[in-house]
This record gives C-alpha cells, structure tokens and sequence, in this order.
C-alpha cells in the first residue's frame, strides 16, 4: 500500500523543473520571502532519504544505504524503486540538502565588516565542512557525479550552490559579471571539494588555504575581465578621437 | 538587409503572439505542481516555537507566475540598460547641434537611469539572472543610440518615438497581466503580497514616463525624420527581437 501509493508521489512532469534522464534538473525562478521554494524533494522520498543519509558515514552513497533508509522508515524495500538512479540520488539529497543548510549554519551580522570575498571563503568552507563526516566516500561519491549521465545534474546543483553562495555574501550584481563570478566559484568549490578528500591535516587546515589561494587567483582573473571591458571602450573613445583629429563630423 | 532584419521580426511577433497565448493559457490553467507539496512551509512551521507569532504568505505563486515575473523582471531590466545606452551616446551629437535640447535629453536620462536602477534592484532581491546577451546589448544599444545620434535630432528623435512604442506597449502587457492577478485574488478573498503591489505601481510609473519620453519625441520632429519608416520599423523591430531573446536568455 504505502509502495503504491509513494509511486502515485513520483514527481511529474513540473515546469520549473526539466527532467534530464530521469533525474529532476531545478532552475531558480522568481524568488520572495512572501513566496517560499517549493521544496526540493517530494515528501515520501524525503523522508527516505533522510533516513538513508545516516548511513552513508557506514555504508557509503551506495544501494545498500538508501535500502537501508527505506526499512528504517518502515516502507517495503521495493520503495527503493522511487530512486532510479539509487547512489546518485542519495547524493544529489546530500547536495541539496547541505546547500539549504548553508543559510542557517553561516549568518553574517548586517553591520559585518567582512569583504565581499572573506564572505565567500567562509560559505565555501562551511559547506566543504559539511562534507567531513563522509568525506571518505566523497571520492566515490565525486566519481558517481562524473559518469555521463550524472554530468548534467551535478552541474546544475554546482551552480546552484555557487548561486546560494553568492546570495548569501550579499553580491548584488546583476551585469553580466553575474556569470563570470558564478563560473569562478563554482571552478574553485570544484577543485577545492576534490583537494578536500585527499586532505589529511587537523581541521582540513589545508583545503581552507587551498580555497584561500583559489579565491584570491579568481580575484585576479575576475579583475583581468572587468579590465577588458575598460579596454575597450578605451579604444572606442581614442578611435573617435582619432577620428575628429582627421576631420571627420563625429 | 533591412528586408530580412523586418522579415525576421515579423517571425518574432508571431512567436511573442503564440507564445503570449500559450502563457496565459498556462496562467489560467496553472495548479501547484504535484510533487510542489508544501514541504518549506512545514519545515518553517517546526522551526517557530508554538508561541511566536507567524507570518503566513498571503498568496502563493504559482510556478508558471514566477517563471512570468522572472522573465518579465529580466527584460525589463535588459530594456532600461539599453535605454540608458542609447540616451547617453546620443546626447554628445546632438546637445553639440542642438544645445537647447541639454534639459530634455538629460530629464530623460535621469528617467531612464532610475528605472534601470529600480529593475537591478529587483533582479538582486528577487534572485533573478541577468540577460546572458548584457554584453551584446551593451553594444547594440550604444551603436543605435551613437548612430541616430549622428544621423541628426530629427532621427534620434525617431528613435526614441519607436523605442519607447514598444516599450510602451511592453510595459503595458505586463500591467495587464499583474492586474489580472490581482482581480483573481481578489475575487478569491485574498490580497497580493507587498512587493508585488509595488511592483504593480512601478510599472505603471515607469509606462507612463516611458510615454511621456514618446510625446516629448513626437514634439521635437520625430515625425520628420529621413528616412522616417524604414529607420522606425527596423528599430521596433529590433526591439521586438531583443525583447524576446531576453525572455529567453
């Protein structure tokens, strides 16, 4: 009973959400405090999935882990069939999950004198922080994300949370260094994640330095691009000048 | 040339005219999603204690409005870039033939920047992406506004009268839209959220300066431009074709 009835919960056809080889694909759309997100997952394979994700520090992002979620919380294990993609599902919850966590476990006072980019070093670590208690499946869990199929919606989710990560320091851009400032965070949180399952020293030392280093080289790149549109327009200004030195009525 | 850039923007309508009926096709028939159960708010109701007093949302959006405001916002914003643009290459050349037209481009300026400043405003409250084509714009608009600069008064003039008709017109479906919101809830006993009444009044004052910058430009000889037809038509066009393009990128 409960099966078919979770199988009737199965997500349909949503407009804000594309479904990418089976797998929800969400974009932001019109955002207000008046109006909340609808929530990411639906309510049965929620309640799954949360329950698998404390199995996963034992048994990894694996099958075994959302069975296990699924009999925890008393549904048949051939729930499991709400999760097409089993591992990956289990992971993209992980991911969604801790980037809405973000906004509650990293809060900046209003009158907080940190820069823009110290903002953006603190969430990063914070999320790469939330990573630690499975950091010794992230490996696979990175591997999982990297297959073909899979590519679309772990990029998707990284955007996401370079987006989430960019509300929350307070960027209020909206020209088009909303693109460049999302692609570079997202580049850095990438690599970083990566440095972060090989890390061995006390308190990932090394990977908040290595996010450290990532972010001040994405400051000088994001520099070199608002530096070209200057250019530019230089060069505009100087061939019109140029132009009137010989005469011409402009 | 001028007949294929015409051409295409006659595609474009149609495809604005198919797309603006299957929109409010959506609007009317639109039901929350199936899996959009109200999970947030159950999560928000843990998190208050029972004491505290708790804000309830006066309406909720469905997914087909907030794809509607997200696109509209992010047009508008696109619009208002360009028109800043265009005013301010277009000043130099003709405040240097014209002087006494300083104050009227500047007022028009000032309009214009302030309802760009409006629109990033709201891009960055309400989390919506700029226009992928920014740049693109950028460019466009300074080499139309830098052109009809050039080519004298009487065409900038033109150019800010077929501007500003669409956008006038622009403007004007999208207060339609919101006040079709509006009537709905009411009718239903409910109350649109602040924003978007604000929103609403917004609009409506940003249209009517966006007009009163066409009756201005009707004053100062648009009428008389040379070649007055071909150069409106291909800037309406045009507007036409960005308008869609920023709905959709």
């Amino acid at each position: 009973m409960s099966l078919s009835l979770s199988l009737r919960a199965l997500p349909r056809s949503s407009s804000a959400c594309s479904h990418i080889a089976s797998v929800q694909v969400c974009r932001r759309t019109y955002y207000s405090i008046h109006h909340p997100d609808p929530p990411p997952f639906p309510p049965v394979q929620a309640t799954i999935l949360a329950s698998a994700i404390q199995h996963v520090p034992r048994l990894g992002f694996t099958q075994a882990a959302v069975t296990a979620g699924a009999q925890s919380t008393g549904y048949l294990e051939a729930s499991t069939l709400l999760f097409p993609r089993g591992p990956f599902d289990l992971i993209r919850y992980h991911l969604v999950t801790e980037r809405l966590a973000l906004k509650d476990r990293v809060q900046f006072p209003a009158d907080s004198k940190l820069g823009l980019t110290e903002k953006v070093k603190k969430l990063v670590v914070a999320r790469l922080i939330a990573n630690k208690d499975i950091i010794g499946h992230w490996q696979g869990a990175l591997g999982h994300m990297s297959l073909l199929e899979n590519i679309p919606a772990s990029l998707a989710e990284l955007g996401n949370l370079a987006d989430e990560i960019w509300y929350l320091a307070g960027d209020k851009s909206v020209d088009f260094s909303w693109y460049t400032k999302r692609a570079q965070l997202s580049a850095v949180y990438a690599s970083s994640e990566t440095f972060m399952t090989t890390d061995q020293s006390p308190g990932f030392r090394d990977t908040e330095e290595f996010v450290e280093r990532r972010l001040g080289d994405a400051k000088t790149v994001g520099g070199a691009a608002g530096g070209f549109t200057d250019y530019v327009g230089w060069w505009a200004g100087n061939g019109l000048g140029l132009a009137r030195a010989w005469g011409m009525k402009v | 040339m001028s007949a294929t850039v015409v051409s295409r923007g006659i595609v474009s309508r149609q495809a604005i005219a198919r797309n603006g009926s299957t929109l409010s096709y959506v609007l009317r028939g639109a039901k929350p999603c199936r899996n959009h159960t109200r999970l947030a708010s159950t999560q928000a109701a843990e998190d208050h204690t029972p004491g505290e007093p708790q804000t309830k949302p006066m309406t909720t959006l469905t997914e087909a409005q907030r794809r509607f405001l997200d696109s509209a916002l992010r047009v508008n914003q696109a619009g208002e870039l360009a028109a800043t643009l265009i005013y301010t290459a277009q000043t130099p050349p003709v405040v240097k033939a014209h002087p006494h037209l300083q104050p009227l481009m500047k007022h028009m300026y000032d309009q214009e920047a302030g309802h760009f400043k409006t629109f990033n405003e709201l891009l960055a409250k309400h989390r919506i992406r700029p226009t992928a084509m920014y740049p693109v714009w950028q460019a466009a608009a300074t080499l139309l506004g830098w052109t009809t600069g050039m080519m004298g008064k009487e065409a900038a003039m033109a150019c800010t009268e077929a501007v500003e008709t669409e956008i006038g017109n622009h403007y004007n479906s999208q207060v339609r839209e919101l006040f079709k919101w509006m009537t709905e809830l009411k009718e239903r006993g409910e109350e649109l959220d602040p924003e978007l009444a604000v929103l609403i009044e917004d609009v409506k004052r940003i249209r009517d300066e966006e007009l009163e910058h066409l009756d201005h430009a009707v004053e100062h000889d648009a009428k008389q431009a040379q070649p007055y037809e071909p150069l409106t038509k291909v800037i309406q066009y045009g507007c036409k074709a960005a308008i869609w393009t920023s709905e959709r990128v």
